[in-house]
This record gives structure tokens, C-alpha cells and sequence, in this order.
């Protein structure tokens, strides 16, 4: 549906690009979870595809049409629920809905009935006459989201839903995504939280410095590293980090902590013998698959939450 | 598209009670205190000071001034013992002190040296007030010399019949109005209220920006022009409301509080309707590039703020223009708040028509046209 060519960007002034040479395919029907640090290039990408951006180099196509052409055509195919609050707090949760909607072009019984489709999938029909501004967090999120469906968009873009919601708004938010994916609309998903993104995402892309570091099916993602240890050892480490170089990658974290992905051959027996026999203290040692997280610490060399 | 804007901008006014004050109750509020405060500036009244009389004198010239300023100033306060103290203190406003040999030295062939009849003032007596009280009391000494030397050398007596002051008059020129506080200050704190949108507009503009509502309608599809429009036309009509809310104050509240009022009978009123849309579309103008350039609430507010005050300080909002010294009247020239208020002065005081405030309006619409293109190239800027 979507494919992103060699997209690079760079703001007048500043002393580097902001994307490099960025290249991604979003599927229809799917969720895409786009996750990055801060000033990894995320804001810069959402605002190429919103039209907020014009493409420096590279290309954007919508359906094989160069998406300032399709965009001509139809804005609001791809429309965007931004991380800030982007409606008006002095009207209700109703007038929000009618002056966006006529704003998209919506008019007559068309804009009626989304109005309604829109309140009932962000089940905020108890709140249609309440000010915007007397919501609570979580229904304001809900209304940023619903005023983006209001022109039954083919693709949304929807930049950290989740941010400053209690749990229960952020259960009913990620269910909407599923929900929206289930119905065919193509969701492009940023977030901190790297458990939403493994609860919501059919695709993930890693963005750093302006470069996808890697972009997979979350299947894939998940299933290349393997099986893996994190192990907390003292006394001879640079005799146990010698061993357990024959059993796997290493990889040392910030904390002290030691990241061992695991060769095919091996085994969590095998390491642990192995560093019994090097001399140095075992004092934790943890078995598991590989987790998003992790994947996301070795590409970036940081976690989300350090930014 | 544009009607669902608007409708959102008045929707959101009306329900923002301190942008509605600072818009209409700010301006009216300034129109009736300083029309009550400068009442008198364009009509001085020397007849309510207190005042005592020190007649030191019997004779009949003598007691002719006293009495005649009695008539024309009311009963004079019963002198205070210590009437020096009285007037340091400010309980008397001026002291009238008739020399012994007044009546003498008026009937003498030639005028004697020595001040006759000294007025002594407290020291916080306007200086207009006490000219004005001088030049009164030098035209009845020179009256009464004047009938007392017509008597002694030819033998008439003129029982005041001979005053020298119906010889002179002196009046404005001007079909249907006279300049009063209230006709000088309804068009100025007008032409401010109007300007004071600046505020409204920049601190609205900033908070969708920073919302990123401006951001949505764009990918939207909602073109730039349209959301610039949709901010002006609202308070192009709110401009409309300021202007019949403030005219109406000055017709009606005004006498009603003691004041002059506002005189409408016999303008033009093409000529009014014409200023009041230019300086609407200044106004807007401005405040749209101010908008579009700041980035922060703060600046909104300390920007919007500094700019309508001192456009208004400068413009002859707050002080008239006319007592200005030369240089800072040049200065006025330059600030779009003054070509209003002068352009609303030639229909308000000068029964001026189209042709007497066309220099004006094309001035402010100039400068509309300038400030509504630096809003529409600094809004693209921003949405880059």
C-alpha cells in the first residue's frame, strides 16, 4: 500500500539529515509499529506521510501514486492523531466532531453518520455535549482518535496514542488499533512502551539517527535472535567472557549485566559449566527467548526509556 | 469548510468570558473614565473652584470687581483666618486680593506701578485653569478702567452697557458638533478596543499551533487562506460589535452618567463605515503576522500587549496628538492606531465625508494588505 523509497530529509540548518536514505513498505490491513528513541527521525517520517513534509529525496507512494499526487486528490486518505491533544477544549466532544468533519469535506447524512460511527467506536456517546477540555486523559486520547477516523481514512498514523493514560484507556486504545487493522485501515503506530507495540504490531521498524536499523515481521524479529541468557558474574569475567565467546554473541550492557545470544549448539548447561570453570562467581543467571526489547538495546545501544 | 471554522472561533469566544471582557468591557470601561476624567479639558469650568475674595479696598471700583465676580464665579468660601494655609493645604483653590488703592489707581490718569488685584493660587491648580482665571480678571480691571476714564472725561456712565466683551467671541468651526471629552475619547479607546484583538488572535493561534489543530486541518486538506480567513472573519465581526457597543456608550451611557453626549446627528456615515472596516482589517492584519511569528503563549501576551500600547501611546490613543511637542506628533504619523483615530476624528468632529478620510483608510488598508501578507508567508514558514 504504502512504500518508502531512499527517503532522506534534512531541516534547513541543521548540522545533519534527519532521516538517511529511509526505506519501509507498509502492507494494507496491517499495524506497523515504529519504534526509535527521541530525534530518531519518527515525527519526521509521520510528518512526510501526513503532508506536513515535502520529500527532499527519495520517494513516497500510495498505491503506485506519489503520495503529494494522491494527497491532491484525497487528503484525507492518511490522517493523523498527533501526541498532543489536537482539538478544540472550549466545544464539546460533539461540536469537535462536526467542525473536523466538515472540515474534511463531510457533509449532509455522510457526516452524521460518521460523527456516530466515530462517538461509538471511541464509545464517547455519554460525552458528546461534555467540553473537551472537562475530559479525562484517556477520553481525550479516545477523541483524538476519533476525529483521525472521521473521514474513514485508509491509513492512520497514530504518534504515542497512549502517552499519560491510566491502564484502562490504554487497553481500550490498543484494542481500537486491532480493531481498526481487523477492519482493513492501515495503522502506522509509535510508542514508548515496546509491550505495546509486541501486543499490537504485525511489522516493526527500528529507526535510529534517521536509518531504519531493521524492519521484519514481529515473528521474524523476534524469532532471529534466538534463544538467549543474561547472566550477572564477578571475579574472573574477562576468563568467563573468553569462554562464552564459543557459545554464543556476547554483549555487555551498561548495568553490569551480560547479554549471551545463544548459538544454535548451545546450551544454558554448557554456559554455566563454562563459567564455573573459568573461576568467576556466578551471581545471576536468566534463560529466555529474545524479547523486543533486547532486540531494540543491541541495535541502538539504548533503551527507550534512557532517552 | 470555512462556516464549520468560523462557527468553531465564535463558539470558542463566546465561551471564553475574560477574552470577552478584555475585548468589550476593557474598552468601554476606558471610554467612560477618561470621558469623566477629561470633561472639563475641552470645556474648563473656572466657576466650580473654591475660592475666597481679600477685599482690601472700600472703594466703589473695588467692590464692582468683587461683586462682579461673585456673579460669575458663585458665592466665595468665607475667608479662613489663615488663608495662606488654606491655600498651601488646597482647601482653597485661589485667593482673589483686592489692594487698598485698587479703586484708586483704576480711576488714575495714568496706570500706577504695583500689582492691584493678585490672584494667588494652591499650588496644584491646573496651569489652563489659573490662565483662564487671569485673563478673566485682567478683562474686568480693564473694563472697569475703561468705564471710569469714559466717566471722568466724558461724562458717561456705562453701568457695564460698554463691556469690551461683546466686541469679541470666539467658537470652532463646525456644522453640527462641538469637541468634547466624550467625542475625543469613544473614537480613541475605539480604534484601542479594536487593536486589542491582537491579543486574542496571537494567544489563540498559538495554543492550536502548540495543539497541533493547525497541523490536523492541514493534513486535512484545509488550505492555508481558509484557516487564516476563518480567524479573521470572526473578529472582523467582533471589530463590528466593538464599534456599535462603543458608539452606543457614548450616545447613551455617557449622559446618563454625567458626561457629554456623543453627537451622530448630520455625519457621514459611508465615511464611518469605511474607517471603522479599515481599521478592522489593520487590525486583524496585524495581529494575524504577529501570530503567525510568535512561538509561546508568553510572547503572545508580553508581544501583543506592548505593541497595542505603545502604538496606542504613541498614536494619540492616551494623550490627544494636539498637546504633543512637534517631534513626538511626527511620530504619531507612523502609528497605524493614529490613522485611525484621526480618520475617525474628520467624521466625528470634522463632519468629514468619504474625501477627508480617504488618506487615512488607504493607509490602514496598505498596511493590512503588508501585515495579511507577512501572515501568509510566516504561516507557511511554520507549517514547514
Amino acid at each position: 500500500m504504502l512504500t518508502i523509497s531512499a527517503l532522506s530529509f534534512q531541516y534547513p540548518g541543521a548540522p545533519q539529515a534527519a532521516l538517511s536514505g529511509v526505506s519501509l513498505q507498509v502492507q494494507r490491513g496491517r499495524v506497523l509499529g515504529l519504534l526509535g528513541p527521541n530525534g530518531a527521525g519518527k515525527t519526521t517520517l509521520i510528518s512526510h506521510l501526513a503532508g506536513l513534509l515535502a520529500v527532499q529525496q527519495g520517494s513516497i507512494l500510495l498505491d503506485g501514486q506519489p503520495l503529494a499526487q494522491a494527497r491532491a486528490e484525497r487528503p484525507t486518505r492518511i490522517t493523523l492523531a498527533p501526541q498532543e491533544y489536537a482539538f478544540y477544549p472550549m466545544l464539546t466532544v460533539a461540536e469537535n466532531l462536526a467542525c473536523f468533519a466538515a472540515a474534511g469535506r463531510l457533509t449532509g447524512d455522510k457526516k452524521r453518520e460518521r460523527i456516530a460511527a466515530c462517538l461509538s467506536f471511541a464509545q464517547l456517546e455519554r460525552f458528546a455535549k461534555t467540553r473537551a477540555e472537562q475530559l479525562s486523559g484517556g477520553l481525550k486520547r479516545r477523541l483524538n482518535l476519533a476525529i483521525a477516523l472521521l473521514p474513514e481514512p485508509e491509513l492512520i498514523l497514530l504518534d504515542e496514542p497512549t502517552v499519560g493514560v491510566d491502564p484502562q484507556s490504554r487497553a481500550f486504545l490498543l484494542d481500537a488499533v486491532k480493531a481498526l487493522a481487523a477492519q482493513g485501515c492501515t495503522v502506522l503506530y509509535t510508542s514508548h512502551y515496546i509491550e505495546e507495540i509486541e501486543a499490537i504490531a504485525d511489522d516493526v521498524a527500528i529507526l535510529d539517527n534517521g536509518r531504519v536499523l531493521r524492519a521484519a515481521t514481529l515473528p521474524d524479529l523476534l524469532a532471529e535472535g534466538g534463544a538467549q541468557m543474561a547472566l550477572r558474574i564477578e571475579g574472573s569475567v574477562e576468563a568467563a567472557l573468553a569462554l562464552l565467546a564459543n557459545f554464543g554473541t556476547v554483549q555487555a550492557s551498561h548495568d553490569g549485566e551480560i547479554a549471551l545470544c545463544l548459538n544454535a549448539s548451545a546450551t544454558p548447561a554448557g554456559v554455566l559449566q563454562a563459567i564455573a570453570t573459568s573461576g568467576a562467581t556466578l551471581h545471576m543467571a536468566r534463560y529466555g527467548s529474545h524479547d523486543l526489547e533486547r532486540l531494540f538495546m543491541q541495535l541502538t545501544h539504548r533503551t527507550l526509556r534512557d532517552e | 469548510m470555512l462556516a464549520a471554522l468560523i462557527r468553531k472561533e465564535i463558539l470558542a469566544l463566546l465561551r471564553d468570558p475574560h477574552g470577552l471582557a478584555a475585548l468589550f468591557v476593557m474598552p468601554v470601561l476606558f471610554i467612560v473614565i477618561m470621558s469623566l476624567a477629561l470633561k472639563d479639558y475641552y470645556s474648563p469650568s473656572t466657576k466650580s473652584l473654591a475660592y475666597a475674595i481679600v477685599n482690601l479696598d472700600a472703594g466703589p471700583q473695588a467692590q464692582t470687581l468683587a461683586s462682579q465676580w461673585r456673579t460669575q464665579h458663585g458665592s466665595p468660601a468665607t475667608l479662613p483666618a489663615d488663608w495662606r494655609a488654606a491655600l498651601l493645604s488646597g482647601h482653597l483653590q485661589y485667593v482673589l486680593e483686592i489692594a487698598p488703592d485698587f479703586s484708586t489707581a483704576i480711576s488714575a490718569m495714568s496706570t500706577p506701578p504695583g500689582v492691584k488685584a493678585h490672584l494667588l493660587a494652591e499650588p496644584g491648580l491646573e496651569h489652563a485653569a489659573l490662565r483662564s482665571i487671569e485673563a478673566e480678571l485682567a478683562a474686568s480691571t480693564g473694563e472697569l478702567r475703561a468705564d471710569a476714564l469714559q466717566e471722568r472725561f466724558m461724562g458717561l456712565t456705562s453701568a457695564g452697557g460698554n463691556s469690551i466683551r461683546k466686541l469679541v467671541s470666539a467658537e470652532r468651526v463646525a456644522a453640527s458638533v462641538r469637541p468634547t471629552a466624550v467625542q475625543q475619547n469613544v473614537p480613541a479607546w475605539l480604534v484601542f478596543g479594536m487593536f486589542f484583538v491582537i491579543t486574542a488572535i496571537a494567544s489563540l493561534f498559538v495554543q492550536e499551533a502548540r495543539d497541533g489543530t493547525l497541523a490536523r486541518l492541514h493534513t486535512i486538506g484545509v488550505p492555508r487562506n481558509i484557516q487564516i480567513l476563518s480567524k479573521a472573519l470572526p473578529y472582523l465581526a467582533v471589530n463590528g460589535l466593538q464599534a456599535a457597543l462603543m458608539l452606543a456608550v457614548g450616545v447613551w451611557l455617557m449622559p446618563l452618567l454625567g458626561g457629554d453626549r456623543l453627537q451622530l446627528a448630520g455625519i457621514h456615515w459611508p465615511a464611518l463605515l469605511l474607517m471603522l472596516a479599515s481599521i478592522s482589517a489593520a487590525a486583524i492584519g496585524f495581529a494575524l503576522a504577529l501570530a503567525c511569528l510568535v512561538r509561546t503563549h508568553a510572547q503572545a501576551a508580553a508581544l501583543g500587549a506592548m505593541c497595542n500600547i505603545l502604538m496606542a501611546a504613541i498614536g494619540g490613543i492616551m494623550v490627544p496628538a494636539f498637546v504633543m511637542p512637534p517631534v513626538m506628533q511626527a511620530a504619531a504619523a507612523f502609528s497605524p492606531m493614529n490613522w485611525g483615530l484621526e480618520g475617525l476624528l474628520q467624521v466625528l468632529l470634522r463632519d468629514g465625508g468619504i474625501a477627508a478620510v480617504l488618506p487615512y483608510a488607504a493607509r490602514l488598508v496598505g498596511f493590512a494588505a503588508l501585515m495579511w501578507l507577512a501572515a501568509t508567508l510566516l504561516f507557511q514558514r511554520r507549517m514547514k
